[in-house]
């Protein structure tokens, strides 16, 4: 591919930009505060994707560009190289997850049993037109239970591990520094665990939902069963410079487990990303499923779908077609036509051969 | 095991706890500010099927870190806001060397309070949606 240096349309350039920034229109603290509340799993899903965990930012990112995501997300990713890294905080567990959903597609009668938590699974689609027309439409409040649920849940795999329905292995001892970081090393393949699952949860949802759902039609070796979808807040637990371990606060979180059988004991995928959003964790929790052995170039190859759920690249990568192409295009049109010229010149196969 | 104090502190209401700090200024006497800024902390995360510890992403936080006679007064809360967590190491700082011990002790038990009572309730609603399922 070549490029050509260019002159010119810086007015035109600003100008455009102008136009774009004109129908957001101004923006201030209240819009970005109006956008945090009224669409926290839009907030959600731009911190997953931005792989940044802030809703004032992902509020603020999505009012400067209009809710083009894949803008905002690039806005954060920027954003975020400019901020030191303070530390690194203590692995999440399950048994330390402030749990506000969890269910078993797979086992009906889990430890803990099925909490539904907030979801719109069973809920009537119906667009509450009547707001167009000065209602307020107000939520039925939930009428809560006595006693409260309780917080602290171990994960399905676990209680299947203790009945010899899977196999785990011992704990990975990596901490701090030495867990494979993507910000800051190249994604090489074979990917380590921590990498593919560190790109899974950055990942942009569509992509992943689509590679995901060509695996769940099909094009997998793994059918998913949801052995386990979680949302639930963790804590961020940090070190005090004497030493002393605390919580620096909450973030929000989802996984999925998903799992298939094979052989005698049951497989499992797993994906888990910043924020509530479940669709992009059972899709790529169905992606780790599919991973192992699966044939180069198929969608649930591990380089195929890591690559391609990359949102910044990809969308980069798309969107840089729109630049000047000049001269590789011509160099293209120079090549048709000399290949047209070529075929002009030759005798046509009537001329050459005598008739029969 | 995590220190509850200092977990009540970060997740305290920014007014209160700002508010309640400034009491705390004159007492303490001459403080060295040794950092204030914002940043990042990288969250990880162990995966339930094969045990491996990842990065889920990062956390924007603010960090304040002091010192007076040889004491270290550390915040850190999610978010930008600095002065909430200087507030929060001058109540740490202000513990460890016994100012005003009562007056942060009822502070951080009021605020622990608050918080659980906050957790409970998000707890009564996540209870009213669990499933009796009967299958046939």
């Amino acid at each position: 591919m070549a490029y050509v240096a260019t002159r010119g349309g810086e007015r035109a350039i600003e100008q455009a930009e102008r136009l774009f920034r004109e129908e957001i229109g101004p923006f201030d603290q209240a819009r970005v505060n109006e956008i945090k509340q009224a669409l926290p799993y839009l907030i959600d899903r731009v911190m997953g994707e931005a792989s940044l965990y802030d809703e004032d930012l992902a509020a603020l990112a999505l009012a400067q560009t209009g809710g083009e995501m894949f803008e905002a997300v690039l806005l954060l990713r920027a954003w975020r190289t400019t901020q030191p890294r303070l530390t690194v905080a203590s692995p999440i567990e399950q048994d330390g997850l402030f749990t506000h959903r969890r269910i078993s597609a797979a086992f009906k009668d889990i430890p803990g049993g099925q909490v539904l938590g907030p979801t719109l699974d069973y809920a009537h689609r119906i667009l509450a037109t009547d707001v167009l027309g000065g209602a307020t439409h107000a939520p039925a409040p939930v009428e809560a239970a006595d006693k409260p649920a309780p917080a602290h849940l171990p994960s399905v795999s676990a209680w299947q591990a203790e009945n010899d329905l899977v196999d785990l292995p011992d704990p990975d001892p990596t901490i701090g520094n030495d867990i494979p970081d993507l910000t800051r090393e190249p994604l090489l393949f074979p990917a380590k665990r921590a990498h593919t699952l560190q790109s899974l949860a950055r990942a942009e949802t569509g992509g992943t939902l689509a590679l995901g759902y060509s695996a769940m039609r099909g094009y997998g070796s793994a059918h998913p069963t949801v052995n386990e979808v979680r949302l639930s807040e963790a804590e961020i637990e940090v070190a005090h410079p004497d030493g002393r371990k605390f919580s620096a606060g909450r973030v929000k979180i989802s996984q999925a487990e998903v799992v298939d059988k094979k052989g005698e004991k049951l497989s499992l995928g797993f994906a888990a990303t910043f924020g509530w959003n479940e669709v992009k964790c059972i899709s790529a929790a169905t992606l780790d499923l599919n991973s192992p052995g699966a044939a180069k170039g198929a969608p649930t190859e591990e380089e195929f779908f890591l690559y391609h759920t990359e949102g910044v690249e990809s969308s980069g990568f798309c969107i840089h077609f729109k630049l000047p192409h000049y001269v590789t295009f011509q160099s293209s049109l120079d090549a048709m036509r000399d290949a047209r010229a070529k075929k002009a010149a030759r005798p046509s196969s009537s001329e050459t051969e005598p008739a029969e | 095991m995590t220190d509850a104090t200092l977990s009540t502190l970060a997740r305290a209401d920014a007014a209160r706890l700002k508010h309640f700090a400034e009491t705390l200024i004159e007492p303490l006497g001459d403080i060295e500010v040794v950092q204030s800024r914002s940043g990042l902390v990288m969250l990880p995360m162990r995966d339930t099927a094969q045990g491996t510890a990842f990065h889920l992403g990062e956390v924007l936080v603010s960090e304040a870190h002091i010192r007076a006679q040889g004491r270290i007064g550390y915040g850190m809360r999610r978010g930008t806001d600095l002065e909430a967590a200087m507030a929060m190491a001058l109540v740490d700082l202000a513990q460890q060397m016994g100012v005003s011990t009562k007056a942060c002790a009822a502070f951080c038990d009021a605020e622990a309070a608050a918080q659980q009572d906050a957790d409970t309730q998000v707890l009564r609603k996540v209870e009213a949606t669990r499933v009796d399922m009967e299958t046939f």
